[in-house]
C-alpha cells in the first residue's frame, strides 16, 4: 500500500517562453489586453459623446430662440386715427388712456400701409410692442417714426430654418429689402406663458421656480440640519432611531412621482391648500429635499473628528453648546454642498408638479407663494408638448436657461467644497 | 387685524423680552473673578449666561402666543360662520345642506375681500353679518395672543434669578426641537403609505384586486364613459411595459457602458484624466429628466422610428419603448458606474496584486478576480439603478406613448405605470371616480416594488461589504 507510485507521468519540460507557441499565446493575450481596455475606453467615450451630442443639439436648436425676427415699420403717428393728447400719457390714468386705443387694428393698418402685402407677417403681438414704445416716449404721437415690429410665427421660422414656401418667398423679399432683421429678444427673459410662440416668453416660470426653491429651502433646510445633528450627536441606539434612520434611507430612494401623489393626496384633498400655488410645490419638493440634506449633513457632521468634541466638554461646554458652538460650524460646508446638490434635484423635478396642478396655462407670473404658478421644467414640458413649430426653439431655449441655472448652482456647491473642505 | 400684523407684533414682544431678560440677569451677574462661587461682593453667580436668561423669557412670549394664533387659525372660521347664522338674515337659508354651505361660502369669499360681489342675495343678506363676526374673533384672537404673549414673558421675567437654571431649560427646548425635526421622516412615510393605502382601498372597493394585478386589459377611458370597472383596470401592459424599458432596454445600455467605464476608471485611467471624466459622468445623472425626455421625443425616436421603416418594420410607432429606453439608460449610466466603482474599488488590494504577481495581464485580473469579487456590489448597484429606472416619469410621458400593448417589439408603443399615473391625474375629472383613485393604486405598486428593489440591494451591498471588512 505504501509502495512509491511510479512516476508514469512524463517530467515536465521548462516552459520554453521564447518558443513560438508561446510567443503566439502571449501576443494573443496582450491584444486581448489591448483590446478590453479599447472597449473601456470606448464605453466612457460614448457616454461623453451621448452627453455632447445633448448639450449641442440643445444648444444648436436652443440659440434661435434667443433672437426674433423684426421688420422695420414706419409708422405716421399723426396720420394715425388715434385722438389722444400726449400730455395725458405722462400723468395718472396713462394706462387708462392707453387701453382706449385699438392697437391691434393700428398696428396692422400701419403694417399694411408700409410694407404692404407683406404686412401679414407681422405677429399678433406686435402692438403690444407699439403700445409700449408709446408708453415709454409720448412724444412719438407727433412724428412719423420706423419701429421694429416683431414677426410672426410663420417669418420666424422662414428666417431661421425652412418655413412653408410663401414664408420663405416674403423672407426674401422682405430681407433684400433691408426690412427683415435679427434682433436680441429681450421679451423671451422678461414675459410669460402665451399661446403664440412669439410672445413666450420664461420670465413667470423662472419666477415660479424661485417662489418654490425658496419655499423648499425654508422648509427642508432647518429641518434637514436638525434631524441630521439628533442623529448623529444625540440620539440613543434604539427603535425608534432605527425606524427614523431606515424611513430617512427609504425616502431618499422613493420615486419622485410618489411624493407628487402624497402632496395631492394631503396637501390638496386634506389640507385644502391652493392648488397650482408655489407653496405646496415648494412643500412637496421639501419632504424630497429633506432626506437628501439629512443623509449629505449626517456625513458632514461626521467628519468633524471627535477630539474637538471632547475639548469643548472638557472645559464645561454642555451637549448642546458643544454642537452649536463647535460641530455645526465646522460642518457647515460640508451640510451646504449637500443641500445644494438636493437644490439643484429639487430644481429640475418636474413629476411631483404636475400631480399637484402647476401645469395649468399661466400667463402671468406669480405675485406670491399661494397665486397659481408653473416652474422651469413644467414649462419646457409644457412647450414641448405644443404643435407649432415655433415652439421648438423657444422649449430648446428654455432647456439652455434651466441647464446654465444648475450648471451655476453646481459650481457654487463645487467651489464651496474646494474652499473649505478640510482635512482633518 | 391681519395675521401678518400680530404675527409680526408678536415676533417684536419676542425680541424685547429677550432684550430685557438678557439686562436683568447682566445686572444681577457680579463682575467676574476667578472660579469661586461667590465672589467678592457676595453675591451668588449666575448660573445660566444671560443669553439664556434672554432666550428663556423669548420663548415664553413666542411658544404660547404663536401656538395659540395656529390653533385659533384653525377654529375661528367655525365661529365664524356659527356666529353669522345667528343673524336674522340666516333664516332665509334653504335646509338642504349643499346649496346651504355654497351660500355661506359665497359671502364669506366677499367678507373677506376673496370675491368681488356675491351673486345670490342670499348671500348678500349675509355678507355683513360674517364681516362683523370675523372682526369680532379675529381682534378678540389677537388680543387673546397678546395677553398670551405678556403673561408669558411677565412669568418668565419673575423668574430670573443668579441661581435659575435657565440654561437648562431652554436646552431641553432646543432637544425636542431636534428630536420633533427628525420625526418628520417618520411622518412622511406614514404619509406616503397611509394616503397610498387609504386612495388603494377605495379603488379596490370599485375594482377585484386580482383583476388589477392580473388583468390584461388597461383602458380607464371606458371605464370612465361608463361601461363598468370590470375589464378596464387590467395592469399587466403597465407592468410589462414598465419592466421593458426601465429594466430591460434601459439596463442592455446601462449596465455594459456603466460597468465598462467603471473598470476604464478605476483601472487605466491615468488620475489627471479621472479627475476629468467621473464629474463628466456626474453631469449625466444632473441633468433634469424632462431635458431627457426632450430629447428623446424630439430627436432619439424620429431617428429610430426613420431607421426602423428603412430596416422594414412596418408598425414602427414615432413613441416606442426603445428611444424611452435607450436615454433612460444613458441616465442611469452614472448610477451602476459609481455602484460599480465603489465595489472595485473595495475589493482587497492584495487580491489584485495577487493575481498581477502571478503573471496574468491586467484584463485577466479584471475578469477573473475583480469582477467575480466586486459581483455581489454590482449587483446591488444594477438593482437599485433598476428601481431608480422604473420610477422615472418624465422620459416615459414624453417618448414612449400612451397605448397599453402586451409587445415584445421594442420599436411599438408601449406605456408605463408612471405614465399612467401622470396620465389619470392631469384632466378634469372628480376625485372620486376609479379613474383618479386607480392612479393611487398604481402608485402603491410602484411604492412597493421600489422598496423592495431598494431593501434588496441594500442587504446584498451590505453583506458583501462585511465579507471583505
Amino acid at each position: 500500500m505504501n509502495a512509491p507510485i511510479p512516476s508514469t507521468e512524463r517530467r515536465r519540460a521548462p516552459t520554453d517562453w521564447k518558443g513560438a507557441d508561446m510567443q503566439k499565446r502571449i501576443a494573443a493575450r496582450y491584444s486581448s489586453e489591448r483590446r478590453f481596455r479599447m472597449i473601456g475606453l470606448t464605453a466612457i467615450l460614448m457616454s461623453a459623446g451621448f452627453l455632447a451630442f445633448l448639450l449641442i443639439s440643445m444648444l444648436h436648436e436652443g440659440a434661435s430662440g434667443f433672437t426674433r425676427t423684426e421688420l422695420a415699420v414706419r409708422v405716421d403717428f399723426p396720420k394715425a386715427p388715434i385722438v389722444i393728447d400726449p400730455a395725458t400719457l405722462r400723468g395718472e390714468g396713462a394706462d387708462a388712456v392707453l387701453a382706449s386705443v385699438n392697437w391691434q387694428a393700428l398696428t396692422d393698418q400701419a403694417a399694411t400701409g408700409a410694407l404692404g402685402q407683406d404686412g401679414v407677417w407681422i405677429a399678433p403681438g406686435a402692438w403690444l410692442v407699439m403700445r409700449d414704445a408709446v408708453k415709454a416716449d409720448p412724444s412719438l404721437l407727433q412724428k412719423s417714426v420706423t419701429l421694429s415690429l416683431p414677426a410672426s410665427d410663420d417669418l420666424d421660422i422662414a428666417a431661421k430654418s425652412d418655413g412653408s414656401p410663401e414664408a420663405e418667398a416674403a423672407y426674401a423679399r422682405l430681407d433684400k429689402a433691408g426690412i427683415a432683421t435679427r434682433a436680441v429678444n429681450w421679451d423671451f427673459l422678461t414675459s410669460s406663458d402665451a399661446t403664440d410662440p412669439t410672445q413666450v416668453g420664461i420670465w413667470g416660470a423662472f419666477k415660479g421656480s424661485l417662489l418654490t426653491m425658496a419655499v423648499t429651502l425654508l422648509l427642508s433646510f432647518p429641518v434637514g440640519v436638525l434631524a441630521a445633528l439628533y442623529l448623529e450627536e444625540y440620539a440613543p441606539r434604539n427603535r425608534w432611531t432605527d425606524m427614523i434612520e431606515v424611513s430617512i434611507n427609504n425616502l431618499a430612494a422613493v420615486p419622485s412621482i410618489i411624493f407628487g401623489l402624497l402632496g395631492l393626496a394631503v396637501f390638496l384633498n386634506v389640507m385644502h391648500l391652493p392648488r397650482s400655488a408655489a407653496l405646496v410645490g415648494g412643500m412637496t419638493l421639501a419632504l424630497m429635499t429633506m432626506p437628501v440634506i439629512v443623509i449629505a449633513g449626517r456625513n458632514a457632521i461626521k467628519a468633524v473628528p471627535p477630539s474637538i468634541r471632547d475639548a469643548a466638554l472638557g472645559i464645561g461646554a454642555s451637549p448642546i453648546q458643544v454642537v452649536f458652538h463647535h460641530v455645526l460650524p465646522l460642518a457647515l460646508p460640508g451640510i451646504m454642498t449637500g443641500t445644494i446638490i438636493g437644490m439643484a434635484r429639487a430644481l429640475g423635478e418636474t413629476a411631483p408638479l404636475l400631480m399637484i396642478g402647476m401645469r395649468a396655462f399661466i400667463a402671468s407670473p406669480p405675485g406670491g407663494i399661494t397665486d397659481p404658478a408653473t416652474v422651469l421644467p413644467v414649462q419646457i414640458f409644457l412647450w414641448s408638448d405644443e404643435v407649432s413649430k415655433g415652439f421648438v426653439e423657444k422649449t430648446s431655449a428654455a432647456i439652455i436657461v434651466l441647464l446654465l441655472f444648475l450648471l451655476s448652482m453646481n459650481s457654487i456647491a463645487i467651489y464651496l467644497r474646494n474652499k473649505f473642505e478640510r482635512r482633518w | 387685524m391681519n395675521g401678518v400684523a400680530i404675527v409680526t407684533l408678536i415676533l417684536g414682544l419676542g425680541l424685547v423680552a429677550w432684550l430685557s431678560a438678557r439686562a436683568k440677569a447682566v445686572r444681577l451677574a457680579p463682575a467676574p473673578s476667578g472660579g469661586a462661587s461667590r465672589n467678592r461682593s457676595g453675591r451668588p453667580l449666575l448660573h445660566s449666561l444671560p443669553v439664556y436668561h434672554g432666550w428663556y423669557a423669548a420663548l415664553w412670549v413666542l411658544a404660547p402666543a404663536l401656538l395659540f394664533l395656529v390653533i385659533w387659525a384653525n377654529v375661528m372660521p367655525g365661529l365664524v360662520t356659527e356666529r353669522a347664522l345667528q343673524d336674522s338674515a340666516a333664516a332665509a337659508l334653504p335646509i338642504d345642506a349643499m346649496s346651504r354651505s355654497a351660500i355661506l361660502t359665497e359671502a364669506r369669499n366677499v367678507a373677506l375681500g376673496n370675491a368681488q360681489a356675491a351673486f345670490d342675495p342670499r348671500a348678500n343678506a349675509l355678507i355683513e353679518p360674517y364681516r362683523s363676526a370675523h372682526r369680532f374673533y379675529s381682534l378678540g384672537g389677537a388680543l387673546a395672543a397678546l395677553m398670551l404673549a405678556f403673561a408669558g414673558g411677565a412669568f418668565a421675567f419673575t423668574r430670573i434669578r443668579p441661581d435659575f437654571r435657565a440654561r437648562t431649560k431652554v436646552e431641553r427646548v432646543v432637544m425636542s426641537a431636534l428630536l420633533v425635526a427628525s420625526l418628520i421622516a417618520i411622518v412622511t412615510t406614514v404619509g406616503i403609505v397611509g394616503s397610498l393605502l387609504w386612495e388603494s382601498l377605495r379603488f379596490f372597493a370599485m375594482v377585484n384586486p386580482f383583476d388589477f394585478l392580473f388583468g390584461l386589459k388597461w383602458s380607464p377611458q371606458s371605464a370612465a364613459m361608463g361601461y363598468g370597472n370590470e375589464d378596464a383596470f387590467g395592469a399587466v401592459p403597465l407592468f410589462w411595459g414598465t419592466i421593458f424599458i426601465g429594466a430591460i432596454i434601459a439596463m442592455f445600455v446601462a449596465i455594459p457602458l456603466g460597468l465598462m467605464s467603471a473598470i476604464y476608471l478605476t483601472q487605466y485611467a491615468r488620475p489627471a484624466a479621472r479627475a476629468w471624466l467621473k464629474p463628466m459622468l456626474e453631469v449625466l445623472a444632473g441633468v433634469p429628466t424632462v431635458v431627457y425626455g426632450y430629447f428623446a421625443a424630439l430627436t432619439i425616436a424620429p431617428n429610430l422610428r426613420d431607421f426602423a421603416a428603412w430596416v422594414g418594420i412596418s408598425n414602427a410607432s414615432s413613441e416606442s419603448a426603445l428611444a424611452a429606453g435607450l436615454v433612460m439608460g444613458v441616465m442611469i449610466i452614472p448610477f451602476v458606474s459609481s455602484m460599480a466603482d465603489d465595489s472595485i474599488n473595495s475589493v482587497p488590494q492584495s487580491m489584485r496584486d495577487g493575481s498581477l504577481a502571478m503573471g496574468a495581464t491586467t484584463s485577466e485580473t479584471i475578469k477573473q478576480v475583480l469582477i467575480p469579487a466586486a459581483l455581489p456590489g454590482v449587483v446591488g448597484g444594477v438593482l437599485l439603478a433598476v428601481s431608480r429606472a422604473i420610477g422615472e416619469t418624465m422620459i416615459v410621458v414624453m417618448a414612449a406613448g400612451l397605448a397599453a400593448n402586451l409587445t415584445l417589439n421594442p420599436f411599438a408603443s408601449v406605456t408605463t405605470v408612471t405614465t399612467q399615473i401622470v396620465q389619470l391625474l392631469t384632466g378634469d375629472q372628480e376625485f372620486e371616480s376609479a379613474k383618479t383613485l386607480a392612479a393611487f393604486a398604481l402608485g402603491l405598486v410602484l411604492f412597493v416594488v421600489t422598496l423592495l428593489l431598494n431593501i434588496v440591494a441594500l442587504h446584498v451591498v451590505k453583506r458583501y461589504r462585511e465579507a471583505y471588512e
